[in-house]
């Protein structure tokens, strides 16, 4: 296999079925590295299949089954995802989601964010406060609710709380962000914060979103894959 | 203009009236038999005396306290049973696995009690005598395990209803973050689900009250007060049951409305709590 730095992820023949229908065929992709790139297709055409198969949020749902393989580079290694050697939950700490809808938990502002760290045994309070605060400075908006932090995350508006689930994401500084249509229940203004967003965490992350809106490929994504009746088409484009 | 109802619509209404009165109806033909003996201000000597009809005492403390005792040591023995199920159910089980337990489970609720009574009888019967060393073997102790298995279905689905109703888009959320299947139960799933887990010891507890079979044919039906767990004991459904062989005009059959008006009030107050809990939980969120 080469491994090429520049990319970040690989799926070789990757299939995915639900029950007994094939939602993805054959699908075989790289993805650059520290890039956005954004999946498109009409609905039901295996889009956000394709994103749960990066984290293998899948394996939660019943009916599920895949095959093929996934390659991530994880800690500048090539690693195959579905490797048993790979714990799922490691893997899902290195790789954040975004989901469409805004899905805060049902605990306060602080303790949403903190939520990933406090699965992954860090009980060290001063750390984990500072890391609160750096995860909402990263999503701009610890201004916005740094005097109410214990206030239920539910409160919040809707792109409020879609930053605060992206600044939940980002807490474990995962090397991969899996977005699901981030934008599509925001109003316009929301959404261009979360583009903006989006585009200052290139240096940091790669980025998987789906996203359903023509406008918003052309300004932020560096590259766009085509899902059609779970084949994939790649369209590159000149940045 | 006035809505006419239909044929059938009159049909359901009036089969509803119907079972809504059959339940006042039986709490006043409880109420106007046991009247004398209420009026005759022997309460507090039928509440609070012991069962001795040769003595002309005719007091249903023994049995009050068995029952308690019973449905209170099955339900610590059924509760936790019926709360790891319920986990492994809803999460922790393969999920081809979980479906079989559910079945399994909703086979178990419909199996006559007497049955597992009955099984009970030649296993863990003469098991209980050698442990304990003397006595027949039957007792709170023994009758405690079986009715916990009697209850436990019942709260299982109770709990493995309200964890499903926890929204897959926190669980979700919390699986993409990494959680182990634990961690969802204990920081997602319970937080959301508690009112459905207190409801469901409610009715699992009114269900441990109202069984007659397990404790008839397990718990040995000596009408002592029970000094322990391991002494043989008979609580008011049994009670009822046994009595209701004596002559219809005998004091001993009049006690026995007292009885079932204890029965009933205690059985509505938990239902009444579950209604309020029910209402007060679902008006919160």
């Amino acid at each position: 296999m080469i491994v090429n730095t520049n990319i970040k992820i690989q799926t070789h023949s990757l299939c995915f079925y639900y029950y007994k229908q094939k939602v993805l065929r054959d699908i075989s992709l790289q993805l650059p590295a520290n890039k956005i790139t954004a999946i498109t297709g009409p609905s039901g055409s295996g889009k956000s299949t394709l994103l749960m198969a990066f984290n293998r949020l899948w394996e939660e749902i019943e009916g599920c089954k895949i095959s093929g393989n996934v390659f991530m580079n994880l800690n500048g290694q090539n690693t195959n995802i579905y490797a048993p050697a790979l714990p799922v939950l490691e893997l899902r700490r290195k790789v954040g989601m975004v989901f469409q809808q805004p899905n805060p938990l049902p605990m306060s502002i602080s303790k949403n964010i903190a939520f990933p760290l406090r699965l992954a045994h860090i009980s060290n309070k001063n750390l984990i406060s500072d890391s609160v605060e750096a995860s909402l400075r990263k999503v701009s908006l610890w201004e916005e609710v740094k005097d109410r932090l214990n206030d239920d995350a539910r409160l919040l508006s809707g792109g409020q709380q879609q930053r605060l689930c992206l600044a939940r994401a980002l807490v474990l500084s995962p090397e991969v962000l899996l977005l699901d249509e981030p934008t599509s229940s925001l109003d316009p203004e929301a959404s261009a914060a979360i583009e903006e967003l989006l585009l200052s965490l290139k240096t940091k992350c790669t980025l998987v979103m789906v996203s359903h809106y023509q406008d918003q490929i052309q300004r932020i994504a560096d590259r766009h894959v085509k899902v059609l009746n779970g084949q994939c088409s790649i369209n590159h484009r000149q940045a | 203009m006035l809505r006419s109802y239909s044929l059938s619509e009159y049909t359901f209404l009036t089969a509803a009236v119907f079972s809504g009165m059959l339940t006042a109806a039986v709490f006043c033909f409880l109420f106007y038999f046991g009247l004398p003996l209420l009026q005759s201000g022997q309460l507090a000597d039928l509440l609070f005396s012991s069962w001795s009809p040769g003595k002309g005492l005719y007091g249903i403390y023994p049995m009050l306290l068995s029952s308690l005792t019973l449905a209170s040591l099955s339900m610590l023995i059924s509760f936790p049973v019926s709360i790891g199920c319920s986990f492994i159910i809803t999460a922790l089980a393969p999920i081809r696995l979980r479906r079989v337990l559910l079945a399994m489970i909703r086979v178990m609720t419909g199996i006559p009690t007497v049955v597992y009574s009955f099984a009970a009888l030649f296993f863990l019967v003469p098991l209980m005598r050698n442990l304990i060393g003397h006595g027949s073997g039957m007792s709170i102790l023994t009758a405690a395990p079986v009715l916990a298995l009697v209850i436990a279905p019942t709260m299982i689905l109770f709990f493995v209803n309200s964890f499903n109703k926890v929204s897959p888009r926190f669980t979700l959320a919390a699986e993409a973050l990494g959680c182990t299947k634990i961690q969802k139960i204990l920081y997602v799933i319970l937080p959301q689900a508690w009112p459905g887990v207190i409801n469901g010891v409610l009715l699992g507890f009114g269900r441990a009250m109202g069984d007659t079979m397990v404790s008839l044919m397990l718990a040995g039906n000596s009408t002592a007060v029970p000094e322990a767990v391991t002494d043989s004991a008979r609580t008011l459904t049994a009670h009822i049951a046994l009595v209701l062989a004596f002559d219809f005009d005998s004091m001993e059959f009049k006690s026995i409305f007292v009885c079932g008006l204890c029965l009933y009030l205690l059985t509505a107050s938990l239902m009444l709590l579950f209604r309020l809990s029910t209402a007060y939980f679902s008006k919160g969120r």
